[in-house]
């Protein structure tokens, strides 16, 4: 409380600052650009005052009271700011001149706006040009390769599904590793919050197409004014305000299809190949194939009968489409923007579905001279379909699919589709999709109103309050196997509500030629969730509902929690003559997450600037060098990203004897606390030529401490183990971004654009242990190794004269160091383990190129991936070696040894193989995972203004576009991506889709 | 004043409104320490739940007992393949080390320290902060007592498995113990270091002494489902009574079995009765002190639980020795045999219902409440620890031993079991004769092996030829190791010897 109090005093202190007034005459005018068309939202001011001033209206006129004498300082955006002396007249137009140096150039950052020159931290930004064609269902999705930095890794291709976004490598263990949103000044929920489903991205709420432009806040000088959700970096999203001016629309309209991809030639055998494999694995094993008395019966007659690729059998051509309207105006008093979108994607197998719904309105109103209203206000529907995914279920078309066997038959005597598939435990995924559900339906309101008042020109107090809810409806029913009438069904009611308060007052001011701002702030959080699930086992199947539930057998679960943050923080930024910059931040956070003693963590960061083509020396180059910039900065910043109550205490129920009895749950920990990230960031800023090329590249260190780890305890104590901060991590990186017009004139443009990033993570202390074990034993996080290590058998290959599998075994010296030396064995158990890389890149990024020539564009957008290791565990499955002789094998398994000197062949197989040569926690099935992706090619052309114009249109485009269009790599597999852990089990690939479009403006 | 100012006042204004407990978000479905001990209700479930660990696979759930039955020859795993699930490797081929041990350690401190938590809480408060017109000073007593004999029974068992007993501790010299704990450090940082057995001893009977001396003599606990679950003063004498037993202290052994014997509360079961008393949903009249079975319970352990292990449709690991089935006489109810499915409630053990194991027997001490079919859903038991036949045994071991009774003997003692069970009345009763009745009475439950480990020569020559050397007097086995993950994270663990 002493805090706000403080906080309020201040306030008025400069408010009482009182202004005296000389003999006044009104003063009206136009201000207008170079062209002649009027400047909406000009400042003008009475020069030396803070409190008078106009801004003009969407024509460009004024009007304002000022002394005869006095001047007149007229500035906007993007123009060059005049002075006029006002000399008794009542009427001055004023012209401005266009500043092509600062034109785009300023960045949204955290709590406001920055000149790109005046800018301490590591941030990257982005338009939104360009993102309405991509055929993505969030906007996350669009964020790969495109800026150094910033990581962005599909667990999934299916429709609706959420991305890992990783800004800088990973931090934490057991905190999140998530960056934070923050939509028009309010953080918020992200991530995927379906029950059931795989599909239900919080980000898709969000169109695309609203979006102004997204910045990424990397480095502490940027970020740490968000303090203990800054640990991650930031990703602030602006959404587009009206524009001043008659009413404008939008439409567009988007069809496409996608498919399965497969750059690398991988697939299913098909059925002679994988009878004659079959044979021989059974000829290799001592049988028969043709003795009907044997298990390994496989006469060559199997091939007579229909055969099916059930691959094929199991996916389609996915449909996508999109409807989209959007309208802006403007007046001098407000602005207005509103769109309305539908989406439809069909997944490439049958049952998967995304839909949505988005609605948005902006609105923004002055009130009074000083007063300023507006809302930000967004609605959406998501419903998706799903199937069991995301592990090796029967019932995931993209498992089943590659291991039921070509022999066996499609549908049943009486037409139906076949259920009798013994070899996967008689399930058919079209069965499972025709009958069984899986849905999740979303409403999500995200709805924020602000009101900011201006008592004094640069003085600006701003109260920004939100409201952001998701309710969530989910629904799972396994129907009947044919034949059986009871249905089992389950269904989820799942509910978030974040109510954000965020108040800020900003003061700008200049002496000479030293610049100031001042920001002081208070944020409050308060943050829901709950669930509420049935389990319901005895259903009658001609009305699957909760209706039918039979209470006796039905299950319930439930939860809920409640989470707070309190906040205050300030900021301070100076330039001295723009060549000298300094930020300051401190934020202090209060968290209902953690323990009494350290509820409250400061953070605060320092970052400088010095833009030497300012200086007097440079004078000589500024006609190539049009810019050079130096950076510097350091803070802490937290990671607050845990479940709710783990700092208490707590005793739990615990039935026994018919009775209900209570027993410790957790230990007390009233020092439980935020992890910490220390970052230190280096960059440089160049512009050459007009700033036709520009550079911009950062070297960074960031160390997380404090990393909360599950510490073993004596269990003398009751417990096993306790949440404590004990363990620390670092990533050290550098990134590079080069932007470069190679064409820039009034008929055609031809730029190209390039970024990497290099990040290497390294497991620093894990408190007890120097080894703790991933959530699947095949990945280690190993002190002195990468976050994510893979701990594998090391296998050596084919034996030349046998054909059986060979591991190594390490030589060790007596202090249990690898000596290099290694023997042979063809004993599973007896391989050594080694540590066999990461699923981390070394580098990412991506390169993109656009080429216009008057209407027509075309661009095109590369990702990579480079140095991160995949593990295909499916293949213990698929590429068996003969221990699984009821499945269908890929065509990678023919290339088995066959005689005497085969080498780099896969091993022989033999029917009913138990030698563990197939096993997956194996060196054998690790590759590399680097890809280059053409992810995004798109051609427009803006149709002639003369034509469009004879139709009463203001703008008409065409536009094809591919998304994912080819993939260069080497894994075999559909696609290289796999997750951040590179293992991604039984995942729904990665797609590519081709759409078309046309988009019209009215 | 200007609209605007009055705009910025309401805005000033809701933002100072209070924000004291704005950061206190207390958990709401779990209860925190201190609410769940606040009032009598409080402490009343944090007891009730202190008894589930017992149930624990690694304790009464199964392991304690049936892998002492397993370590002792009374126990085999099946010769036939098809009844084996492999689990029951360890205590058959005694391949016991530091990372392959007993599992106990850490469910009998969880108990300990639930019920420390509450003892210390009643301390901190004060018996007068819990009592009111409806909570008397004698209701805090018992649940005191329940604490007390809880801690008593968790040291014990610990004890039992990872240090040598009094006797055998003197023979290999080597006296550690376990960590005595009265007080649980919430912290969870204390890196206790093993007491010694006397003192270990001492703490346990000085528990139950106490607990003795507050519980009221009717008291039953309220509201569960079986009151033989939980502690009584009978069930407290009678543990004191083995705990005196294991401590050689025969006199006070004597002395409290004969409390017990003498309290008219428990009868023992007859010929008729005893073949069909172990399925029960609650405990039957010999029953002193038993764990309760359901698959209700917090700690079920459903397909690992004793009534799965010892049933031929289920995974059956754990056999009848052929060396035990042979050692009863014609007539004695304790020894017959019969068809599983077939003979349930009538013999004591069976063959699978096929007699496809080569004649293979199980115990029908855990034939199971009839609440599971072993091929969807296993079956649950009660598992006993303390009954009335035990204390006549105790007592004629303390009277072979030199304690007196008046009006007691040793062969009166095993005759009066005998007569209850078909077998023929002994003539005399020996050290010898007294070992062999509680083998006889008592196998399965649990004893043996603890009863061969607490005496200075006692030692298991075994029958199987699939099984590894015999155990010696001194032999490492007698004091298991404490897991290796306690030694990872406490200095001060001392290691017991071989291991």
């Amino acid at each position: 409380m002493k805090k706000i109090k403080a906080f309020f005093t201040v306030v008025a202190l400069i408010l009482s600052a009182s202004v005296a007034l000389a003999q006044n005459v009104r003063v009206t005018g136009t201000v207008s650009d170079a062209g002649g068309v009027g400047v909406s939202g000009a400042a003008v001011q009475l020069k030396g005052s803070t409190s008078v001033y106009a801004m003009t209206d969407a024509l460009g006129n004024y009007s304002i009271s000022v002394p005869e004498d006095g001047v007149l300082v007229v500035s906007c955006l993007g123009f060059k700011t005049a002075e006029i002396q006002v000399g008794g007249r009542n009427f001055i137009n004023v012209t401005l001149e266009t500043d092509s140096e600062l034109l785009d150039d300023v960045i949204v950052v955290a709590y406001g706006t920055v000149r790109r020159e005046a800018n301490t931290g590591s941030v990257t930004s982005m338009k939104s040009d360009g993102l309405a064609e991509a055929p993505v269902s969030s906007v996350d999705k669009l964020l790969a390769g495109k800026m150094a930095g910033v990581q962005v890794t599909s667990q999934t291709g299916q429709p609706g599904a959420s991305t890992d976004i990783r800004i800088r490598g990973i931090s934490s263990l057991n905190a999140g590793s998530e960056p934070l949103w923050v939509i028009d000044g309010i953080p918020v929920q992200t991530g995927d919050q379906s029950y059931f489903t795989n599909t239900s991205n919080a980000m898709s709420a969000i169109n695309p197409n609203d979006i102004e432009s997204i910045t990424v806040l990397k480095d502490a000088a940027a970020a740490s004014i968000y303090g203990s959700r800054a640990a991650n970096g930031v990703i602030l999203v602006t959404t587009k305000s009206g524009k001043a001016g008659n009413a404008r629309f939008n439409a567009r309209v988007k069809f496409g299809a996608s498919q399965l991809s497969n750059d690398n030639g991988f697939r299913i055998m098909n059925g002679s190949e994988l009878l004659n494999w079959q044979r021989a694995a059974i000829v290799n094993a001592g049988y028969n194939p043709d003795d009907p008395t044997s298990s390994y019966y496989r006469p060559m007659s199997l091939l007579t009968s229909d055969l099916t690729n059930w691959m094929d059998a199991f996916t389609r051509m996915g449909a996508l489409s999109e409807y989209e309207i959007n309208a802006s105006a403007g007046s001098d008093r407000g602005k207005f923007y509103s769109s309305f979108s539908y989406q439809k994607n069909d997944g490439i197998t049958y049952g998967t579905d995304f839909q949505k719904l988005t609605a948005r309105v902006n609105s923004d109103y002055r009130l009074t001279k000083t007063l300023e209203i507006g809302t930000r206000v967004n609605l959406a529907y998501t419903m998706s379909n799903d199937t069991p995914m995301q592990s090796l279920y029967y019932s995931n078309p993209f498992f089943a699919g590659m291991k039921i066997l070509p022999w066996t038959p499609f549908y049943d005597q009486d037409g139906n589709y076949n259920v009798n598939i013994p070899e996967n435990s008689n399930t058919n995924p079209l069965y499972t999709a025709q009958n069984n559900d899986q849905w999740e339906k979303q409403y999500r309101l995200h709805g924020t109103a602000y009101l900011q008042w201006e008592p004094v020109r640069n003085l600006v107090f701003k109260t920004n309050n939100s409201v952001e809810t998701t309710f969530g409806e989910g629904r799972r029913y396994w129907a009947p196997d044919p034949g059986d009438t009871v249905g089992t069904l389950q269904t989820s009611t799942t509910q978030y509500v974040t109510l954000t308060t965020s108040n800020t007052a900003t003061y700008n001011f200049s002496l000479t030629d030293n610049n100031f701002r001042i920001m002081l702030g208070q944020e409050a959080m308060r943050r829901s969730y709950m669930y509420y699930y049935v389990y319901a086992p005895g259903l009658d199947a001609k009305i699957p509902y909760l209706a039918t539930a039979t209470a006796s057998t039905d299950e319930t679960g439930y939860s809920a929690n409640y989470r707070t943050l309190l906040s205050f923080f300030g900021m301070f930024d100076y330039n001295y003559a723009n060549k000298y910059f300094l930020t300051a931040s401190v934020r202090e956070d209060g968290s209902s997450l953690f323990g009494s003693e350290n509820q409250w963590g400061l953070f605060w960061s320092l970052g400088g600037s010095w833009n030497i083509t300012n200086e007097n020396f440079m004078k000589g180059t500024r006609n190539w060098l049009s810019l050079l910039k130096l950076r510097a900065s350091y803070g802490v910043n937290g990671n607050n990203n845990i479940a709710p109550y783990q700092a208490y205490g707590v005793y739990a129920s615990s039935a026994y004897n018919g009775s209900n009895g209570n027993l410790p749950d957790s230990p007390d920990n009233a020092s439980l606390s935020w992890e910490k990230n220390y970052t230190w960031n280096v960059g440089l800023d160049a512009g050459f030529f007009d700033s036709r090329l520009n550079l911009q590249a950062d070297v960074y260190s960031r160390k997380t401490t404090d990393m909360l780890l599950s510490k073993q305890v004596p269990q003398t104590s009751g417990f096993s183990s306790n949440f404590m901060n004990i363990g620390s991590m670092k990533n050290n990186g550098v990134e590079l971004q080069l932007d470069g017009d190679i064409i820039r004139n009034s008929e055609m443009v031809w730029n190209l654009g390039f970024n990497l990033a290099y990040n290497k993570s390294e497991i620093l202390d894990l408190g007890d242990t120097d080894e703790m074990t991933y959530s699947d034993t095949r990945i280690k996080h190993k002190v002195g190794e990468r976050f994510y290590t893979y701990y594998l058998k090391d296998y050596y290959g084919v034996n030349p004269s046998t054909g059986a599998a060979l591991w190594k075994v390490h030589e060790m010296d007596e202090d249990g160091n690898d000596t290099g030396k290694y023997t042979l064995t063809s004993d599973y158990n007896k391989a050594s383990y080694i540590y066999a890389g990461s699923p981390e890149p070394k580098f990412t990024g991506g390169f993109n190129t656009s080429f216009s020539w008057k209407g027509l564009n075309l661009s095109a957008f590369f990702e990579y991936k480079y140095g991160n290791k995949v593990l295909i565990v499916e293949n213990r499955y698929i590429n068996s070696d003969g221990s699984q002789m009821s499945m269908n094998q890929t065509s990678r398994s023919l290339n088995y040894w066959k005689e005497v000197g085969d080498t780099g062949v896969f091993p022989k197989p033999v029917a009913g193989n138990s030698s563990n040569s197939y096993t997956f926690a194996s060196t054998r099935w690790l590759q590399d995972g680097s890809y280059l992706r053409i992810k995004d090619i798109t051609l427009s052309y803006n149709l002639p203004e003369n034509w469009v114009k004879a139709i009463n249109l203001n703008a008409v485009k065409v536009y094809v576009s591919a998304l994912n269009l080819y993939t260069f790599h080497d894994v075999d597999f559909w696609d290289p991506e796999r997750g951040l852990d590179g293992m991604g089990l039984g995942v729904y690939p990665m797609t590519k889709s081709f759409v078309g479009g046309i988009e019209v403006s009215f | 004043m200007k609209k605007s100012t009055y705009i910025v006042l309401i805005a000033a204004a809701a933002l100072s409104v209070s924000c004291k407990d704005f950061l206190k978000e207390e958990p709401f479905l779990t209860q925190s320490n201190a609410l769940a001990l606040a009032d009598y209700d409080g402490l009343n479930k944090a007891v009730a739940g202190a008894y589930g660990p017992l149930a624990d696979g690694a304790w009464y759930g199964a392991d304690y007992v049936l892998t002492s039955e397993m370590r002792a020859d009374n126990a085999t795993i099946p010769v036939s393949t098809g009844f084996q699930s492999g689990r029951y490797q360890p205590p058959f081929y005694m391949n016991y080390s530091i990372d392959n041990t007993v599992g106990l350690w850490g469910y009998a401190y969880y108990v300990i320290s639930a019920v420390n938590n509450v003892l210390e809480e009643i301390e901190t408060q004060g018996m007068d902060y819990y009592t009111d017109s409806s909570v008397s000073a004698q209701d805090i007593k018992n649940l005191q007592a329940e604490c007390l004999f809880l801690r008593a029974l968790a040291h014990f068992d610990l004890a039992r498995i990872y240090a040598y007993s009094p006797a055998k501790s003197k023979v290999v010299n080597f006296t550690d113990c376990v960590p005595i704990i009265l007080k649980t450090d919430k912290t969870a940082q204390d890196q206790p270091a093993r007491n010694s057995v006397a003192e270990v001893y001492a703490q346990i009977i000085s528990d139950l002494k106490e607990a003795e001396s507050l519980i009221d003599a009717s008291y039953e606990r309220a509201g569960v489902a079986d009151k033989k679950a939980a502690a009584s003063l009978p069930a407290i004498q009678a543990l004191l009574s083995r705990v005196y037993l294991y401590n050689q202290e025969w006199q006070n052994a004597a002395d409290y079995a004969t409390k017990v014997i003498n309290s008219g509360k428990y009868k023992l079961w007859t010929a008729e009765e005893y073949p069909s008393v172990w399925g029960s949903e609650i405990g039957g009249s010999e029953v002193i002190f038993e764990v309760y079975g359901k698959k209700t319970n917090g700690y079920d352990e459903y397909w690992e639980g004793p009534s799965h292990m010892t049933n031929p449709v289920g995974y059956a690991d754990c056999a009848a020795s052929p060396s035990l089935t042979a050692l009863f006489e014609e007539g004695d109810v304790r020894g017959t045999t019969g068809i599983r499915g077939k003979d349930d409630g009538k013999v004591m053990f069976c063959t699978d219902a096929d007699e496809a194991s080569g004649g293979e027997l199980w115990t029908m001490k855990y034939m199971g409440k009839g609440e599971g079919d072993a091929t969807s859903t296993p079956d649950v038991n009660n598992v006993i620890v303390l009954r009335l036949s035990e204390m006549y045994l105790n007592r004629a071991e303390a009277l072979v031993n030199g304690a007196s009774i008046s009006g007691a003997s040793a062969l009166n003692d095993l005759n009066a079991i005998r007569a209850n069970r078909g077998a023929s009345a002994l003539t005399s009763a020996g050290a010898t004769a007294v070992a062999l009745e509680r083998r006889l009475e008592l196998n399965f439950e649990g004893h043996y092996w603890f009863d061969l480990g607490r005496t200075a020569n006692g030692a298991v020559t075994y029958s199987d030829s699939r099984r590894g050397d015999n155990i010696d007097a001194s032999s490492k086995y007698w004091a298991l190791s404490i897991p290796k993950r306690e030694y990872d994270v406490n200095e001060n663990l001392s290691h017991n010897p071989g291991f």
